[in-house]
């Protein structure tokens, strides 16, 4: 699986950004491997993919043997992506995305597609494990078949239902969940305002929102290691679970529940940008809705074909099952704003975290302590475009600083306060400006970070630690939070435990330590293996912020929080 | 980005209508010097293989709808034989009246619908350039739906099967049923599509597409009792009445084969019921692209059509619009693209040899509102989308 590279699909929609807002929007989520330049040569045809498209590299060659056409791709986060077609700053000739309705739905994305044309489908759907599926009924077909956003919920918040999902603020699948559950619990599915958002069926949906991130391969690494014990089902791409289910990682296979008149189906449109190359376009959009391409789009990715005839040809891949019906894409900006904004601040298990920061002397150099004052400032501060929101210190969120040199210091605790009572009940979404308390809370992290002075060694291992045993202790009296360590360093480590005598701690710490991820953010010379090496031990991620800018890590590790 | 939103207003207020107007092509004919597209020249093959013919070389702009019939090689050689050789651009319809500017313009125009065809013969008459009007082609707008839909819409006494597999809908009593927010479950006999969706018809953006300016108009006809909209205050109040049926709709492709790529793709899940161009799917079944089971053309009672229409500039594009108008061979030629011509049997034969059932003889069609009307009530459901 993780071989398919395939994952974090799409990110809806940094088209409700109306302004490119303060970052570099160039930074991939992965080290992207960017096969073409930006100014490509005049035989080259370069496209701006989603990195859930990795697993069609190889028609890089297919397209180049039977067109000539130099295809290349470049990978790229959905939301960075969609921002850089939006303003114009993608420099590749067209874009792929799995899902482009909200760059499509504003005029100024619009107007940067010359042509587009809509290359393969898979829709969003729920895996549960077959046990678990058993359980509720869900084997029998008759009985699948009408199960709505609604019943998802409710299984939910019953706790029959613990299934991971790809963050709702930042990805389509997440997102289209969401929609799913506001409208089949209000009964509609067209023309869905703030109005008719139903709070109560939200907040019981996210009781089972268990395993969170920001990206498939990700995702489906935790939910092999954690199927059965602390996830059940997976909630993404038809495509993605099926090759989950052939891969024979998993404990046992998921049966897919297509929800009942909610069905969000990607379509993947290749959206020429630069009309100079429409002809080159026009020569890679015959060939990908060919027979060729289609069908071997359809056995390797598992998605399913838009070509009919090659539909009916590998039907036999695809569930057979009833007529799917789609669920509409409200264009309600004030509904995808609102429900975000409500998901972050006060549907979602609140954020526990700890910042691991690195204050040691080599930070002087070359701005680093200036970016770190800053991400930390930008996090607690009001860039209120979509990718700001996300990276913002929510309602409720519990924030311990912990900077570290040779030695480790005392944590510093933040708390952002709630929005009120009665909030998770009742109807509709209302934008809350916020609060005096969270100005105030949001001014002190401000204000720590410029307090922060760089000097000394590096004793990454032993602060780690001391974060991790600091979450759990937390964790165990506070269970209702989602915890994480996001650890900070810029250097080799060089002071109190090696890596062998930090796996040995470990090691000695209880079990359900392993709840809690660490994201570890790679900057300056940071030894890239070793981190690898720590991640694999506890669980979570590295981030690269050699080349990107600190900030744009930070609001990537957000998403995974 | 600027010119998008000049774009976007300009789309709003000239109104797209008689446009084969997707966004991208009016994009495209805006800006020239970032290379607009040119089939190039056509036909410069064709014209040395039979050299016999003393060669008349003409240009024209042409819409996206007659751009693969001029692309396609046999066309090419039937015109180089009678002694043409074309050197076509394609634009927008909507943009080709601004480009009537006396002393460079174009032999021909070939726009996609009527309203844009009066725009350019308009514009002909204030520089002092005669024009001609021909007609050589159309295509009846249609809904492409599904044998079960087409049956639950019967049940219901708005819709007969005409002939096997060719369905009429009463457009009067389905915009009545679509204005009341019926659902499919709420039907009679609706089990075969027992779902919570509300019935509708899908279309393309109305701020951007002609196909949906011609729902436009058909569901305004329908609400005005019959009546075609001839005054502003009817306009604004038909507008405003069946706005709900675009908004309703959600999200909405903008290019032209959006809507019907869904129908055919993704099914009647999404797309139970599309309003297209019959042109549309005809050319798809005769590519053989593989109609599935249960793919019905369900005919709104009355329906319009979209005339394809030449406007000839010159004397010798006169001759060009007779020759594309009466010669048998270029027009059947078009019928391989889906179009209807003059010579009814012949489409029918050939629309035949598809699985596809289409209707032979259409009697009842309307005529669409004035380009002025048609922009007003453009207007008003722009501006009820944006609230």
């Amino acid at each position: 699986m993780q071989a398919r590279q395939k994952h974090h699909l799409t990110r809806w929609a940094s088209v409700l950004l109306v302004t490119l807002g303060l970052v570099a929007c160039d930074k991939p989520t992965e080290p992207a491997k960017s096969t073409a330049s930006p100014a490509a040569a005049v035989d080259t045809f370069t496209v701006l993919a989603t990195s859930d498209l990795k697993d069609a590299q190889p028609l890089e060659k297919m397209v180049e043997d039977a067109t000539g056409v130099k295809l290349r791709f470049k990978f790229g986060g959905t939301m960075e992506s969609t921002e850089a077609v939006q303003t114009g700053q993608a420099n590749t000739d067209a874009a792929w995305f799995a899902n482009a309705k909200y760059l499509l739905s504003d005029p100024q994305g619009q107007g940067r597609v010359k042509l587009q044309e809509k290359i393969m489908l898979s829709p969003v759907v729920v895996g549960v494990s077959e046990s678990q599926a058993k359980v509720l009924g869900w084997d029998q077909p008759e009985v699948a078949r009408k199960v709505t956003w609604n019943v998802i919920a409710k299984a939910a918040q019953s706790g029959q239902l613990k299934y991971a999902l790809s963050n709702p603020a930042t990805s389509n699948q997440g997102f289209m969940s969401l929609m799913g559950v506001v409208a089949s619990a209000a009964q509609k599915s067209e023309a869905l305002t703030a109005s008719d958002v139903d709070r109560a069926a939200i907040a019981g949906f996210i009781k089972g929102y268990k395993l969170v991130g920001d990206n498939s391969s990700y995702l489906s690494e935790k939910f092999i290691e954690q199927q059965n014990t602390r996830v059940n089902a997976f909630i993404n791409y038809e495509s993605w679970l099926l090759s989950l289910n052939q891969s024979g990682k998993l404990k046992e296979k998921l049966t897919l529940i297509y929800p009942h008149e909610g069905v969000a189906t990607a379509d993947y449109p290749l959206m020429l940008l630069n009309d100079a190359k429409r002809e080159q376009y026009l020569k890679v959009v015959a060939y990908l809705k060919g027979d060729a391409a289609q069908t071997w789009l359809a056995k390797t990715t598992l998605r399913r074909p838009v070509n009919s005839e090659v539909a009916k040809a590998q039907a036999s891949l695809f569930p057979q099952d009833s007529m799917l019906v789609e669920l509409p894409f409200s264009t309600d900006r004030a509904l995808a704003d609102g429900l975000i904004n409500a998901y972050l601040n006060e549907f979602r298990t609140p954020i526990a975290s700890t910042f691991v920061l690195d204050v040691s002397g080599s930070m002087n150099q070359g701005g680093r302590r200036q970016q770190l004052v800053e991400a930390l400032q930008y996090i607690a501060g009001d860039d209120a475009s979509l990718t700001g929101r996300i990276a913002r210190l929510t309602s409720r969120e519990k924030v311990w600083m912990l900077p570290f040199s040779e030695q480790v210091y005392s944590p510093v605790f933040f708390q952002l306060p709630g929005v009120g009572k009665g909030a998770a009940t009742g109807k509709g979404l209302a934008t809350q400006a916020d609060s005096e308390g969270k100005q105030k809370v949001l001014g002190q992290v401000r204000d720590f970070a410029d307090s922060l002075n760089m000097t000394g060694g590096t004793a990454l291992y032993d602060a780690v630690l001391t974060a991790l045993v600091n979450m759990h202790e937390e964790r165990q009296k506070n269970p209702g939070y989602q915890y994480s360590v996001v650890a900070f360093t810029d250097g080799e480590v060089n002071k109190g435990r090696d890596m062998a005598q930090f796996k040995a701690a470990y090691a000695n710490l209880p079990e359900d330590v392993r709840a809690i991820p660490v994201f570890m953010v790679l900057f300056g010379e940071a030894n890239e293996a070793a981190l690898k090496e720590l991640v694999a031990t506890t669980g979570g991620r590295v981030f690269d912020a050699r080349k990107a800018s600190l900030y744009s890590v930070f609001k990537d590790i957000r998403a995974y929080q | 980005m600027n010119k998008a939103g000049k774009a976007i207003v300009t789309v709003g207020l000239l109104a797209i209508f008689g446009a084969a107007a997707y966004f991208s092509v009016y994009q495209t004919g805006r800006q020239p010097a970032s290379g607009a597209p040119s089939t190039g020249v056509l036909g410069g093959l064709a014209g040395k293989l039979t050299g016999a013919v003393p060669v008349e070389e003409l240009s024209g702009l042409i819409a996206l709808d007659v751009e693969p019939y001029f692309q396609d090689p046999r066309v090419q050689k039937a015109l180089a034989a009678n002694g043409f050789k074309l050197n076509v651009q394609r634009i927008g319809s909507r943009d080709m009246a601004a480009r009537v500017i006396p002393g460079q313009t174009p032999d021909f125009f070939y726009s996609s619908g009527v309203v844009a065809a009066n725009q350019i013969g308009d514009a002909a008459k204030k520089a002092n350039i005669a024009t001609t009007v021909y007609s050589p082609i159309y295509t009846p707008m249609v809904i492409a739906s599904w044998a079960p839909i087409a049956q639950i819409l019967a049940t219901n006494g708005m819709a007969t099967e005409a002939s096997p597999g060719v369905w009429h809908v009463d457009l009067a009593k389905l915009t009545q049923l679509m204005l009341d927010k019926k659902r499919w479950k709420d039907l009679k006999g609706a089990t075969a599509y027992d779902v919570n969706k509300s019935v509708l018809v899908s279309t393309t953006d109305v701020r951007k597409s002609n196909s949906a300016a011609m729902y436009l108009a058909l569901t305004t006809y329908a609400f005005n009792g019959g009546e075609v909209v001839t005054d502003r205050d009817t306009a604004q109040k038909s507008a405003k009445a069946v706005a709900g049926l675009f908004k309703r709709q959600g999200y909405q492709e903008n290019y032209v084969n959006g809507n019907f790529d869904d129908y055919v793709s993704i099914g009647i899940g999404k797309t139970p019921m599309a309003f297209i161009y019959e042109n549309q799917i005809v050319s798809y079944a005769m590519a053989k692209k593989g109609l599935s089971p249960g793919m019905v053309l369900v005919y709104p009672q009355p329906t319009l059509f979209n005339k394809v229409v030449f406007v000839a500039a010159s004397a010798r594009a006169k001759k060009l619009g007779e020759l594309l108008s009466t010669n048998t061979e270029l027009q059947q030629l078009a019928v391989d693209f889906g179009f209807r011509i003059g010579d009814s049997a012949y489409f029918v034969q050939a629309a035949k040899a598809t699985n596809l059932a289409v209707e032979e003889r259409l009697t009842q069609v309307i005529d669409p509102p004035s380009f002025d009307m048609m922009a007003e009530m453009i207007d008003v459901i722009t501006r009820e989308m944006a609230q």
